[in-house]
């Protein structure tokens, strides 16, 4: 296997606030990295900075060795790191099926005078992407609603609408914020099986915040836990899970061991 | 046999608009309709434009223009300059007139456009109420601007532009914006704008460079209200830079929300209707405001989306291809009914 992405001293600091400290994380092609820890400690914002939407105090961004740093949030989107939304953020009064298409933007072919002539050729395109999009989304268990408004989903269809969308942008790396925020412990379950199959079936790495421990344990390779934005445990989650650190930063204060 | 329905449906808006023009032209012909309403009805056509390039912007790519006059005044400048003081006054009569004209609106809808791009890209930055400002401004800036120029009348306007917007032509170029603008919200630059009017940061994350499109819409919306500006030219004869002032383009802003923003059927029957209706309303005097107005409060209540928010003709949308190609549900749904 070899690191596909490559991140090194992030930090960011707001002010007098260091949000992020010292984050280093090596991505293999493949993996999925699961990062966990309490209520602001900083998951989110380190999605921020491998998206382009912060930039990051010091540190480095590096994926297949270009740097990223500095690069606007759609060129992170083009060069293969796309993400979800921990609030999902779909294009409401969309169909199922344009907001996934939306997302193929970046990879159109047609030039505007092709669009507005809506020559042979450019049909011709719409069409092969129709077909892209239905097989997306019948991998994802969503065609048969395809030509819904995506406000109109019910809430899990929503998540999983948003996993179908980052999938079309082809990424090489996947963030997924919370994917199972708010879900009840049967869609936990499906969900669970959506990201390994995903991972298996896209090719994709991936990065994966959450707080559902029983969400995470069974699926991640590797667990980062951070805490007031300081990485403080690492490795398989057989260790993490059982690393005192992690406990006291979980349950917070001094724990007995009967616990 | 079914071939031809086919047919015959695809090109059911075009032969819709051959119909309207022959109507009309019989009506004419009959002195049915006088002049005076025949000139209504090219202002309509000049409106449906302008509202219909204010929805690109507005209703599509979701940015908030409220200077859009401007462009028009632009377009109706730059094209006007074109026949009247670069062909000097000289009406050209039969096969020259064509490509003169032709080429006074292209002149307008490019100097509409460059001048679009070039406040597009400073100005796109701003969201939402400070974009709003920029572009009120910029509005005033055109029209205190010419009001400046002299050799193109200054505040006095420019008077002797020959009649070359007939109503034929008008509704030829009505028709060719509809066709162009659908096949545009119907393509990967119209979901694009789309995408970023839903959600900004959703459309950045996902790889679209919402700067450039937001540039893009514009330019397109201000180079279509430039070409309608130089119809108006042409049909009023004058121009004067006060008629393109804030009220101009607020009128524009009532057309499209009446109508539905995000709807290019709205735009149609905000701005016909709302031409039409204040000159049907004349026999009131000086109650027609009023009643105008109150319709307009009564749409706004009732249909606060507009008159057709979410809706469309089936002309003037694209469905989905593997809609029709591949029947995934439409087989079971008639499945359903055959059983």
């Amino acid at each position: 296997m070899s690191t596909i992405l490559e991140v090194k001293n992030l930090t960011i600091k707001f002010g007098g606030l260091v949000a992020v400290d010292d984050f280093n994380l090596d991505l293999e092609k493949g993996e999925l990295v699961a990062v966990i820890g309490p209520n602001g400690a900083g998951k989110t914002t380190i999605f921020n900075m491998l998206t382009g939407i912060y930039r990051p105090t010091t540190g480095t961004i590096k994926l297949e060795g270009e740097d990223m740093v500095g690069l606007k949030p759609y060129q992170f989107a083009q060069r293969g790191i796309t993400r979800t939304f921990q609030n999902i953020r779909l294009f409401a009064n969309a169909s199922v099926a344009d907001n996934v298409k939306m997302a193929a933007t970046m990879h159109a072919k047609d030039s505007l005078l092709q669009s507005f002539l809506r020559t042979p050729k450019m049909v011709e395109n719409e069409r092969e992407l129709d077909e892209k999009v239905m097989d997306l989304l019948r991998r994802l268990n969503m065609a048969d609603k395809a030509d819904l408004l995506a406000k109109n989903l019910p809430y899990g269809d929503q998540r999983r609408l948003e996993i179908a969308r980052a999938l079309m942008t082809d990424p090489k790396i996947l963030l997924l914020d919370e994917p199972v925020a708010g879900m009840i412990t049967t869609e936990l379950e499906e969900m669970a099986q959506l990201v390994v199959k995903i991972r298996k079936d896209f090719n994709v790495s991936i990065i994966m915040i959450e707080h559902h421990m029983n969400f995470v344990m069974p699926i991640a390779d590797r667990i980062k836990v951070l805490d007031f934005g300081k990485t403080i445990a690492e490795g398989v989650p057989e260790v993490v899970q059982k690393d005192p650190k992690v406990i006291e930063a979980y349950l917070g204060g001094a724990l007995n061991g009967n616990a | 046999m079914k071939k031809i329905v086919l047919l015959l449906q695809k090109l059911s808006p075009f032969i819709g608009c051959l119909i309207f023009y022959i109507v009309v032209t019989v009506l004419r012909s009959h002195k049915i309709i006088n002049g005076y309403y025949m000139q209504v009805l090219m202002f309509a056509g000049v409106n449906v434009m302008m509202t219909v390039s204010l929805n690109l912007v507005n209703g599509f790519t979701g940015q908030f223009c409220i200077g859009h006059a401007g462009f028009m005044s632009l377009g109706a400048y730059g094209s006007a300059v074109v026949t009247t003081l670069i062909f000097k006054g000289s009406h050209f009569t039969g096969v020259a007139q064509l490509p003169v004209f032709l080429l006074s609106l292209l002149c307008g809808g490019t100097v509409a456009a460059l001048v679009g791009c070039l406040i597009g890209i400073p100005s796109l930055r701003l969201k939402g109420d400070y974009l709003a400002i920029v572009t009120l401004a910029f509005g005033e800036i055109v029209r205190a601007l010419l009001r400046l120029i002299q050799p193109i009348g200054g505040a006095r306007g420019m008077i002797g532009i020959p009649n070359y917007s007939s109503f034929g032509r008008i509704l030829f170029f009505v028709a060719l914006t509809l066709w162009l603008v659908r096949n545009l919200i119907y393509s990967p630059f119209g979901r694009a704008f789309i995408a970023i009017r839903d959600n900004e940061i959703a459309a950045d994350a996902m790889g679209i460079n919402t700067t450039k499109y937001k540039i893009l819409s514009f330019c397109i919306a201000a180079f279509i209200a430039g070409v309608a500006g130089g119809l108006y030219a042409h049909v009023l004869c004058f121009i004067q830079p006060d008629s393109f002032g804030f009220t101009k383009s607020s009128d524009f802003l009532v057309y499209l929300y009446a109508g539905g923003s995000g709807s290019l059927t709205g735009s149609v029957i905000g701005a016909v209707l709302l031409t039409i209706l204040p000159e049907m309303l004349r026999f009131l005097a000086d109650w027609r405001l009023v009643l105008y107005a109150l319709i307009l409060v009564a749409v706004m209540l009732y249909r606060s989306e507009g008159l057709c928010g979410g809706k469309e003709v089936p002309f003037l949308k694209v469905k989905r291809a593997s809609l029709y190609k591949e029947p995934i549900f439409g087989a079971k749904k008639n499945a359903a009914k055959n059983g």
